[in-house]
């Protein structure tokens, strides 16, 4: 706190009794933020460390709240193991739905005038300002809509194989509800949030998520490009989104965002607007717990360091989460023997400089993705002196996973993404990959010290392939996870002290 | 070897850890350096293996496997 500021304050308070909150000084925000389900306590780690606060974690799966002063926003946004970022209006633990459907919307309708809504909205406006000056830096930054219309270009040229979250959350930004199809090898969809919200499907319950009107397909503009710098004096445009879960409840998510919806309209006499919307306000119902919030997050940051897809790029935050899961220490090397687009080992490179990464796949197609990938971090580091970027610890090699250029017993951390038999590879394939890839991976890891953390979503056949190299690797822990609809697990393993056997080999 | 004289010495030297200068030239090669076309060698069987666009392709072929 500067000095300036506590003078002031006791000004005020000699002056005038209780001085006003002054906006970023006092003001105190309850945040709620989305994470990959499963890797709640990784972000609660995160926040502590970062943040300093403690964080509650929701029965809600995949969400977190934690409380901080308004002015450690910049931080909160800068958080890697979130998706999106709310500010909690006023949150229900255990909220009595009346059974009956047109009462319980009533009450909802009536719960608007009762919330409390004045600081949640100063916290908004101060994350738009802060909003507006990133925008203003991202222009020449390849995360911006225009070349986001580009990779979506390319990712669809993939064909019917290509169905993946990815897809889907990008398409959340545009408020077109996305029916359920439920088609062979389709992810369960995410509806109109990037959120996790919907994603475990319990047998007996029913969720569905909807927002609150059907807008027209028109897409691409994003709210964002809607504000127009004079925010303060004309009329706010919003829209409310409903995730609902629970199989008790007598209305729908659409029901319950359309008439809190009508609601808010009433009180605030904002106009409703479903694609240049400049608040969103979120009504969260997961069986009796309800939580109000404001959305502080339009785009999903867990694209970002990733600007040339694959069809099967892994989310920068889930990345974030197996590697926090190891405990990267400085000077440990770091290798990810599948990288695919590159996804682990660039989040490992931006977050643990102080590790050397070493990327490698089999396929060029996506070694030069991750190349390209790599170029993108390097152009983002460029100073503006010198057209020489900073270096980043990462190197990417094209290798073969079952024979790997290095030494026996040379790496600290082995963390990939292994194939899921359903987007790449086959499921046969992988009975005889996975030994081979935890024998060869167990041989370049140091014994005693190594750690591997490995994600999959074939779990039966790795722990067929796990029981064979008991000798080697050790399971210690796992963590349940879904990545685009499809149940998968992270397991943390750690290598036993026993030496591999050197390899009569090539190398 | 980077096609000019790299200024390091074939082994490192005893109390290698110590030698700022040393480390500084290790440091540059290592970190500072990116070969974009080349080749790496095997010091042991002489192996090329080119490198493309900053990426070393190490696969082997089918007699080596």
């Amino acid at each position: 706190r500067q000095p300036g500021m506590a003078e002031a304050e006791a000004a005020g308070d000699a002056a005038l009794g209780p001085a006003p909150a002054q906006e970023g000084a006092e003001l105190a925000a309850v945040i709620g933020a989305t994470v990959p389900t499963g890797f709640e306590q990784t972000a609660a780690e995160e926040v502590q460390e970062k943040l300093g606060s403690a964080s509650r974690i929701s029965r809600d799966r995949g969400k977190i709240y934690f409380e901080v002063p308004a002015r450690s926003l910049p931080q909160v946004h800068r958080l890697r193991s979130v998706d999106n970022l709310f500010v909690v209006v006023q949150e229900f633990k255990d909220y009595q739905f009346k059974e009956n459907k047109e009462d319980a919307l009533k009450d909802l309708e009536d719960l608007v005038k009762k919330l409390p809504w004045t600081d949640p909205l100063k916290v908004w406006e101060l994350n738009n300002s802060l909003k507006k000056k990133k925008t203003k830096r991202r222009k020449h930054n390849l995360q911006s809509p225009a070349s986001r219309e580009k990779l979506n270009d390319g990712r669809e040229e993939g064909g019917a194989d290509q169905n993946n979250s990815n897809d889907q959350e990008d398409c959340a930004q545009n408020p077109v509800a996305v029916e359920p199809t439920g088609g062979q090898d389709t992810e369960k969809p995410q509806g109109v949030t990037s959120r996790n919200g919907v994603e475990e499907e319990e047998d007996n319950e029913q969720s569905d998520v909807k927002v609150e009107v059907h807008a027209s397909s028109e897409s691409g503009t994003k709210a964002g490009d809607s504000q127009t710098g004079e925010g303060e004096a004309k009329v706010l445009r919003f829209r409310v989104t409903c995730n609902r879960a629970g199989d008790k409840h007598s209305f729908t998510s659409n029901e319950a965002a359309r008439d809190f919806g009508g609601a808010v309209q009433e009180h605030f006499q904002w106009k409703a607007d479903m694609t240049n919307f400049d608040v969103e306000v979120l009504l969260n119902i997961h069986n009796n717990e309800v939580v109000v919030g404001i959305a502080l997050t339009e785009e999903s940051l867990h694209r970002r360091n990733i600007t040339h897809f694959g069809p099967t790029t892994l989310r920068s935050t889930l990345a974030y989460g197996m590697l926090r899961l190891c405990d990267p220490q400085p000077t440990d090397i770091i290798v990810d023997p599948m990288c695919g687009t590159g996804a682990i080992p660039i989040e490992g490179a931006a977050e643990w400089p102080y590790c050397y990464h070493i990327a490698g796949d089999n396929s060029p197609q996506a070694v030069k993705r991750a190349a390209n990938n790599i170029c993108s971090l390097l152009r983002r580091n460029e100073s503006k002196d010198s057209s020489t970027a900073l270096g980043v610890p990462l190197d990417i090699i094209q290798w073969d996973i079952c024979n790997l250029p290095l030494r026996t017993g040379s790496v600290d951390i082995v963390v990939t993404d292994m194939p899921f038999g359903k987007r790449i590879g086959s499921k046969k394939k992988n009975w005889d990959l996975y030994p081979a890839c935890l024998m060869e991976m167990g041989r370049i890891c140091t014994p005693g010290t190594g750690r591997a953390v490995l994600l999959t979503q074939d779990k039966k056949c790795f722990a067929k392939a796990l029981s064979r190299v008991g000798h080697i690797w050790r399971r210690a822990q796992t963590v349940w996870v879904n990545v685009g609809g499809l149940h998968a697990a992270v397991y943390l393993l750690r290598r036993t002290w026993e030496r591999a056997e050197e390899r009569r080999s090539f190398w | 070897k980077l096609g000019h004289p790299s200024e390091l010495p074939p082994e490192p030297v005893p109390n290698y850890e110590e030698d700022e200068e040393f480390l500084r030239r290790v440091h540059h090669v290592l970190l500072e350096v990116e070969v974009l076309e080349g080749a790496l060698q095997c010091p042991d069987s002489g192996r090329r293996f080119p490198i493309s666009k900053g990426v070393p392709n190490m696969l082997l072929t089918e007699d080596e496997a």
